[in-house]
């Protein structure tokens, strides 16, 4: 069911119990973390914090720990699974899911004791009213003894004619029974064929926070890097986007407001945090802008820098902001201050004349000390490349713990080893994206797009990662419908696939939805790929929490995407 | 005592060898049979031999003390540092006579005793733990990470917590601060 009032049904409970914490692996799911652990330690609640990768995690770290907790708090995980019949739990086990992750299990929204779903009211979920979708099955049994005893004594005749009547009473309501299971399977396709985001869980937090009136400008941060991940991964719509940093922005102000007023201005040491109609350049501020432009997604798909006459585009658009080639090869902070002060109006108004019409985004930016200042999307790919890091320095978890420690400000050195990695992995992204291109391995396969890297292919453990990959597929999809002249190739979704496993053979594969201006960001491969694996009875892992991304037998690969095809033509 | 301040560090390493090795110069003439009862006699010439021979094992005697000394103390901060042990038998290797060992681990077990005496009257009724806390504490609760696999373990109140690696858990203080000091938990600061 879901929580309505955050604080009393959810706090005020937990905070007499030993809770356990299950969270995600993406970086949402760490912001959110953070926050709650955050008010946790205010309040001195105990708690046991474990990382789960995918479905299997989430299991075992369950059975370990169920004897031990009675209180679950699920972060970006469980809503969209039937809970209670995958963990089987006891009667007295109270879950808390703060996940999102759409469409909500109808079983999660009305069960009204064991799970409780922190989700704001204001997310459109749809869902499917009650008595369409459960009927009691008492109702129906006694509804057939009923009518079994009314046959009781009397005339022959009458017995007769109320025996036809019990008859056609009977029939009909089998007819109703099977009509109304039939439409009831209708009603839960149309809601479940679709996965999609809601609301960022860490703003949910944030908002928890808020209302208890123990929020601070950390959180804040926080909840603008977890808003800002599902930006960067394209999980939001831009309009959910922008009314999201519009909720945000008033508590920017309220918490910020003191450094506008130049009397009593706080230290700058103590951190503050400022609203940005930034650049959408990719960590321009710890790079060089020519990097940065070449390894933005953006800027590389719409100028086509992949072919010869992209890299000319290129520099006749540096020509035209009168950006000489030598400042802007060298590190930004060390560029010519004169260059640096209008940079960002003259770069709209360059990037217009070019067809970019969308370089500028709104966003928010900390600054702390004198040195360190850094936008949300910075902090975003930074994180996101700890915790995908491919350099084993022990289990999974020693990556998500990495990633976890270096959202805190005292942690700037995994912070800035974590930007390094980020261009390592932006600049394997686009290579890879180029050498796709170029060499036409994105082939239409009919409803749908299809590329798959091959084993040699430089930097091909760094897509081994979930979230890596569905990042270059994302790129990958926008340089190829900038680069395809097939009109409808361009509305077509993408599948993509990438080794994961030499030893095991085994394959990730990522459906991402089609590249519109007015995309709902609606993915229908996670039911896709159930079905045409069931169909071919391939041997499929779907263990991480979006469906969409799924493991396979390499083997079994191609029997798979026939089946796919014909699923969807 | 406080005259062996001066011991401590590095020459107490030293002290045990050097002791062993014969005093220099003495052995080629065959003077060490000299005695006192000789220089009694009339040999005054004799003294300074004596009084040189008298110096060269007083320091010996010094050196062995010292380093007997230093060993204590170690055992001392075992106490300190892991709780109410028993001396595992490689502490007492480098002794070759039982009895050494023999007192070692006879001084431990009474030094125990009398520390549990000593913070057994001091705090009251239930006693005061004095090897807990020994940095000032900030918190009452602090977060720490597990460092690697140590299975369940079972704090006072009787619950149980799984300490797998990398889980991070929030406790109260007194509860891991063993476990901190054993390496099997980390303080995480924040």
């Amino acid at each position: 069911m879901f929580v309505s009032d955050c604080r009393r049904e959810f706090y005020d409970v937990i905070v007499t119990q030993r809770v356990l914490l299950l969270v995600a692996s993406d970086v949402d799911a760490l912001c959110a973390c953070k926050i709650l652990q955050a008010l946790f330690q205010c309040d001195h609640v105990q708690y046991t914090l474990v990382p789960v990768a995918g479905w299997q995690e989430l299991e075992t770290a369950f059975l370990e720990h169920k004897d031990q907790f009675k209180y679950f708090v699920l972060i970006n995980c469980g809503a969209n699974v039937d809970l209670l019949e995958i963990l089987q739990p006891e009667e007295d086990t109270y879950f808390f899911v703060c996940d999102s992750h759409r469409p909500i299990n109808v079983v999660n929204v009305y069960n009204d004791t064991q799970i409780k779903l922190l989700v704001k009211q204001e997310d459109d979920l749809d869902v499917p009213a009650y008595d369409d979708i459960f009927r009691d099955e008492e109702e129906e049994e006694e509804e057939e003894e009923d009518s079994e005893n009314e046959s009781g004594g009397s005339e022959p005749l009458e017995k007769r004619r109320r025996f036809e009547e019990e008859v056609i009473e009977r029939t009909m309501k089998r007819r109703q029974r099977r009509e109304w299971e039939a439409r009831r399977r209708e009603i839960l396709f149309d809601y479940e064929q679709y996965e999609y985001h809601g609301t960022s869980s860490a703003m949910v937090m944030f908002d928890l926070a808020w209302i208890m009136s123990k929020d601070l400008n950390d959180m804040l941060w926080w909840a603008i890097v977890g808003l800002t991940d599902q930006w960067v991964q394209d999980k939001i719509t831009q309009m959910k986007y922008v009314t999201d940093i519009g909720v945000l922005q008033r508590h920017v102000s309220r918490h910020n407001h003191r450094n506008e007023d130049e009397e009593h201005s706080l230290s700058i040491d103590c951190m503050r945090i400022a609203f940005e109609y930034d650049l959408r350049l990719a960590l321009y501020q710890h790079w060089s802008l020519y990097e940065s432009l070449c390894n933005t997604c953006y800027t590389s798909a719409s100028l086509k820098l992949w072919s010869v006459q992209g890299q000319k585009r290129l520099q006749e658009f540096l020509a035209d902001m009168g950006l000489p080639l030598k400042q802007v090869k060298q590190k930004f902070n060390s560029m010519d201050v004169s260059l640096k002060e209008n940079l960002r109006e003259m770069i709209e108004e360059s990037a217009n004349k070019f067809g970019m019409k969308d370089l500028r985004v709104q966003t928010f930016s900390i600054h702390f000390g004198f040195k360190n200042k850094f936008s949300a999307s910075d902090i975003v790919y930074a994180t996101t490349s700890l915790m995908e890091n491919i350099e084993k320095e022990g289990p999974e978890t020693t990556n998500f713990i990495k990633a976890l420690d270096s959202l805190s400000r005292g942690n700037l050195d995994k912070l800035h080893q974590g930007l390094d990695l980020a261009k390592k992995q932006l600049r394997a992204i686009q290579q890879t994206v180029a050498s796709c291109i170029c060499t036409n391995l994105v082939i239409s396969q009919g409803p749908f797009l299809y590329c798959s890297l091959m084993e040699g292919t430089p930097d091909v453990k760094l897509f081994s990662k979930p979230v890596s990959l569905c990042l270059l597929s994302k790129y990958l999809l926008k340089s190829f419908v900038c680069s395809t002249k097939n009109k409808r190739c361009k509305l077509l979704p993408l599948v993509m696939a990438a080794p994961m496993d030499v030893e095991q053979g085994t394959v990730i594969m990522v459906g991402i939805p089609p590249e519109t201006e007015s995309s709902d960001k609606k993915n229908f491969f996670g039911r896709a790929f159930e079905k045409a694996a069931e169909s071919t009875s391939s041997r499929t892992l779907h263990n991480h929490f979006q469906m969409s991304i799924i493991e396979l037998k390499t083997e079994d690969r191609s029997k798979f995407l026939d089946a796919l095809i014909s699923l969807l033509s | 005592g406080r005259a062996w301040g001066a011991w401590r560090g590095g020459r107490q390493r030293q002290g045990g060898a050097a002791a062993r090795e014969p005093p220099r110069g003495l052995g080629e003439t065959g003077l060490l049979e000299a005695s006192v009862s000789e220089a009694k006699a009339g040999r005054t010439d004799l003294i300074f031999l004596i009084r040189f021979r008298h110096c060269c094992l007083l320091r010996n005697q010094r050196c062995l003390l010292a380093y007997l000394y230093d060993r204590l103390l170690r055992i001392r901060a075992l106490r300190w540092e892991y709780g109410s042990i028993l001396l595992p038998p490689t502490i007492n290797m480098t002794f070759n006579t039982s009895f050494c060992k023999f007192l070692l681990v006879e001084w431990f077990n009474r030094y125990k005793k009398s520390l549990a005496t000593y913070m057994r009257s001091v705090g009251g009724e239930e006693g005061l733990d004095l090897t807990q806390d020994i940095k000032p504490p900030k918190s009452l609760y602090i977060e720490v990470r597990c460092l690697r696999d140590h299975g369940e373990f079972e704090i006072d109140d009787g619950t149980t917590i799984l300490l797998k690696k990398n889980s991070q858990h929030f406790l109260p203080r007194w509860k891991c601060e063993q476990l901190i000091r054993q390496g099997i938990l980390e303080h995480v600061l924040s």
